[in-house]
């Protein structure tokens, strides 16, 4: 396995920077998230997890899908694919399955997402391995590990005097070679390696069996636990695998007189009241605890059967535990499924 | 007698003798934190707590209680108006008046628990200080929000049941100390403060905790979340965002009191309250009014006589 | 000249364009637009079945789906019926013939027809949930000899609600053909039946012999419907029906259809009644 010194990654992500759109750890305004860095400098070395998932890079909170110009009769369409390369450095093991579990749904099930797909395909993801796991971490009950370099292109872990290297893929050896990195041989082979590296690990929690969400559908605990929530988005949008998205038509402003529009994308949440309500003011889920028992059934239940995916849809980070202002935990809700379908 | 003995003792007699059908308050969940609880059984009032995390602004349920018509419930829909006791502290007991003068519910079908609160900690609601850069363990002693240091009032403006003791003096010293956000704000030149809101709303995700977790923003639909764009688009970018936070701003001008939880939820530690307090700084200069004072409309708002 | 540098084939949230050669009132806000697709569309779409619906672009507000109420055999255009009711049907009223709109589709499951021959159809309709039925009915007509008898109970609040009122002697002039129509409200000139197509049902009372109905309209209606056919003696496998909900991409990404684990942009709009059973979500 090789190794590098500290200062001779922070010079190799300072080229990198100037060639590729390099995503890292940042702090803007005291807020820790991934955002594009220009120089090693800029980059958040010490952290749990940045606020929002990577999940930004691939699937953009708005997105343009075409443009529309009405050129007097005429009408003119042009798919506006994405475009560019990026890496993203510092990402952790739970964005990098979430990512994963995306691509169930937006390429390995028909009909592909190209915008998703070309984004991905754009995409070298350098992981940073956690060394413990933050409070409300929980990855490790649900097949991950802070140290797991599984979903990486190349996976980095700090140790003394640098960070161990280890790549995973193709992409990931590509990049190494594309753009050179000092490294030195350490003695120590692979398995010598991870075996002794440190992680503290949280204890793990019981998840519920995927057959076992729906079984009492219309528990009236959905409506208890939901009371206090604010249909607001900060869990599906700090989560790194929610994808529910809303389309529409808005106008451009356009100087050269041909009326344009943009066909965009945009996050949406499944939490907020008038999600599913049509023309006409028909709401299936008007109340809160329809809502809430959606969101909780399609990460564990429905988003696993509809995609490619087959298992549950999270992938134990806990953001949506820390953001949530009201105190609803995903780790109590499971709880509770387990101990109604026993 | 702790607060919270009180507390539950009041609720539990609300409670047996029908009074209420539901008591809205605060509990502990199992990772410490403390957060909102509704409360139907007299058994249960034992949930019930009162501490220095009791951070949240209850009265944002009142309207859903209060008014299930409005909102739709996965119980039967009833006929007669609920009643619902709620537990507040001197700022939320402000927006108890406001939410009165604007017809939303009737007064006799709320009890308000009013309590003499000694002030909020800084991170309650929150497990560790996730949202910063590096987690810091809580301050110690805990810092008191910056709402509760500018805190005037103290007391509960409107109650039923009053716990606590009217303090003997008013805070002193820390008013002034406060308002050194506005100072800094209004110091800036008109560009400058441009800039600073531009580059603080840029950060937002248009998530809308802070429309959700405020008791004013109770609009069937929000002017800036229509199916139409009619207002602003759909878009999570910087001319949308601003336009919703600046309009938001003036729909609550005269009417917000000043609780900060919009910032407080705020997953991108935006200042929203301070926006909102500049506007209240201008209305309580220009109009001498200050939100949820009595049961009165605000000077912007014209009341219609139905609810 | 229509000029468009998609690649349609390739991605699936990008429209064909068409032109409405013709927009006709069908019925009181509704409208019934017949779109001829443009520069391949046509032979892209392909073969399309009833039940299937399409998503129309009205470019400059969005897109919205519309179940196709025509087929193939009959019209070489798509028509869609469309309600005006929300952003997009508002802008798409306002469009007239030679006007062009986007079309994504054939999207969603079919009826399946040919599991249906040689059985008694019961086909009911509800307002402009006729429309997606249009298609099951010429069908039908255009293969009489594979079906048994035809009962077709076509409902609506109003007379001026009622869709297809120019098509009704056709479907009644065909053989083994009864055409039952019913009103909530009559007008003054009404002179057929007047009450609930649940009533209107329940006085037909067909035979779940050999049978299977279909029926499309408001969500009320279709519970209220599927009521009276099982107290008739229909079990649900014998019961089609199609559902909407809202959507916004119509493929199975973006989440907001489903009914319990069941999206019913992919796995719908058509369900037969044991399905709806097995959802742990209701429709209503």
């Amino acid at each position: 396995m090789k190794m590098t010194a500290p200062e001779g990654l922070a010079v190799w992500l300072d080229r990198l920077a100037q060639e590729v759109n390099l995503i890292a750890p940042r702090e803007i305004d005291g807020v820790l998230l991934y955002r594009p860095v220009r120089n090693s400098g800029e980059i958040v070395w010490e952290f749990t997890r940045p606020l929002l998932s990577i999940k930004e890079a691939f699937f953009p909170a708005t997105e343009r899908l075409l443009t529309i110009e009405k050129i007097g009769q005429q009408i003119k369409l042009t798919e506006t694919l994405p475009k560019g390369e990026q890496v993203i450095f510092g990402v952790r093991p739970c964005d990098a399955r979430g990512i994963k579990m995306l691509e169930a749904l937006f390429t390995d099930t028909e009909p592909s997402d190209p915008y998703f797909t070309q984004r991905r395909e754009n995409t070298t993801l350098i992981g940073l391995a956690c060394r413990t796991m933050g409070a409300t971490c929980f990855c490790t009950s649900l097949g991950g590990a802070p140290d797991d370099p599984g979903d990486m292109d190349v996976m980095l872990y700090e140790v003394e005097n640098g960070f161990v290297i280890q790549v995973m893929t193709e992409k990931g050896q590509a990049l190494l070679s594309r753009f050179s990195l000092e490294t030195d041989d350490i003695s120590e082979n692979e398995s010598e390696f991870r075996a002794s590296y440190l992680c503290e690990q949280a204890e793990r929690i019981v998840i519920p069996e995927m057959n076992a969400w729906a079984v009492k559908f219309d528990d009236p605990y959905w409506e208890q636990v939901s009371e206090r929530c604010l249909s607001c988005r900060i869990c599906a949008y700090v989560c790194p695998t929610c994808r529910c998205f809303d389309v529409r038509d808005e106008d451009l402003l356009s100087g050269n007189g041909h009326n344009q529009s943009e066909r965009i994308r945009c996050w949406d949440s499944c939490a907020r009241e008038a999600y599913r309500r049509i023309a006409g003011g028909h709401n299936p889920r008007q109340a809160k605890g329809q809502r809430l028992r959606n969101r909780f059934l399609c990460k564990f239940d429905y988003y696993p059967r509809q995609s490619a995916l087959g298992t549950a849809a999270c992938t134990g980070c806990g953001r949506c535990i820390d953001a949530c202002p009201v105190n609803i935990d995903i780790t109590e809700v499971m709880q509770h499924i387990v101990e109604v379908s026993q | 007698m702790s607060y919270t003995y009180e507390i539950q003792t009041k609720a539990r007699s609300l409670l047996e003798s029908k009074q209420v059908d539901c008591v809205i308050g605060y509990e502990i969940g199992p990772r410490g934190r403390t957060r909102p609880a509704f409360i139907y059984q007299p058994e249960e009032v034992e949930r019930l707590v009162w501490n220095q995390a009791c951070t949240h602004n209850l009265t944002i349920y009142l309207k859903e209680q209060l008014d299930p018509q409005q909102s739709g419930r996965l119980k039967t829909k009833e006929q007669t108006p609920r009643h619902a006791a709620v537990v507040v502290k001197a700022c939320d007991s402000r927006a108890v008046n406001v939410l009165l003068a604007e017809n939303h519910f009737g007064r006799e079908q709320l009890h308000v628990i009013g309590v003499v609160c000694d002030g909020i900690h800084e991170g309650a609601g929150e497990v560790g200080n996730q949202r910063s850069v590096r987690q810091f363990p809580a301050a110690d002693p805990p810092q008191f929000q910056a709402r509760c240091q500018r805190c005037i009032e103290r007391v509960p403006v409107v109650f039923d049941t009053f716990i606590g003791e009217r303090p003997s003096n008013q805070k002193s010293g820390m008013y002034e100390n406060v308002l050194d956000d506005l100072d800094c704000l209004q110091a800036m030149t008109p560009t400058e403060r441009t800039d600073f809101w531009l580059s603080q709303f840029d950060r937002c995700i248009r998530c809308y905790a802070c429309r959700q977790a405020c008791p004013m923003c109770s609009c069937p639909t929000c002017l800036y979340e229509r199916d139409d764009s009619l207002w602003v688009g759909m878009g999570i970018g910087l001319n949308e965002k601003r336009t919703f936070h600046l309009g938001r701003a003036f729909h609550l001008a005269g009417r917000c009191i000043g609780c900060d939880e919009c910032e407080r939820v705020c997953p991108m530690d935006i200042p929203i309250s301070l926006l909102n307090r500049r506007l209240i700084q201008e209305v309580e200069t220009v109009f001498g009014y200050r939100a949820g004072m009595a049961q009165v409309p605000p000077p912007f708002v014209t009341v219609l006589s139905d609810r | 000249m229509i000029l468009s540098e998609c690649k349609n084939g390739h991605n699936p949230l990008v429209p064909y364009l068409g032109k409405l050669v013709k927009v006709r009132d069908l019925a009181s806000e509704i409208k019934l637009f017949s779109v001829e697709m443009l520069d391949g569309g046509r032979e892209a779409l392909g073969s399309y079945f009833p039940g299937q619906f399409a998503f129309l672009s009205a470019f400059g507000v969005g897109e919205a789906p519309f179940g196709i109420a025509s087929t193939p055999r009959r019209s070489s255009t798509l028509d869609f019926a469309v309600n005006r009711l929300g952003s997009v049907t508002n802008e798409l009223h306002l469009l007239g013939e030679g006007d062009f709109v986007g079309v994504r589709g054939p999207l969603g499951n079919w009826f399946p027809m040919d599991e249906f021959k040689g059985k008694n159809l019961i086909v009911l309709g509800g307002g402009i949930g006729g429309a997606p039925l249009r298609p099951v009915i010429q069908t039908v007509l255009d293969n009489r000899q594979n079906y048994g008898h035809f009962t077709i109970l076509w409902a609506a609040r109003h007379p001026s609600l009622l869709v297809f009122t120019d098509e009704y002697d056709e479907w009644r002039s065909a053989p083994d053909t009864r055409l039952h129509l019913t009103v909530d409200q009559p007008d003054a000139v009404w002179d057929h039946n007047v009450g609930l197509i649940t009533e209107l049902l329940e006085k037909v009372s067909p035979s779940p012999e050999d049978a299977v109905s279909i029926t499309c309209g408001p969500p009320v209606m279709i519970y209220y419907v599927n009521k009276v056919l099982d107290k008739l003696g229909f079990k649900p496998e014998q019961n089609y029906v199609t559902l909407e909900a809202r959507m916004h991409c119509g493929v199975g990404k973006c989440g907001r259809c489903n009914l319990g684990e069941k999206l019913v942009c992919v796995d719908g709009p058509v369900f037969s009644m044991a399905d709806v059973g097995k959802l742990s979500e209701s429709f209503l």
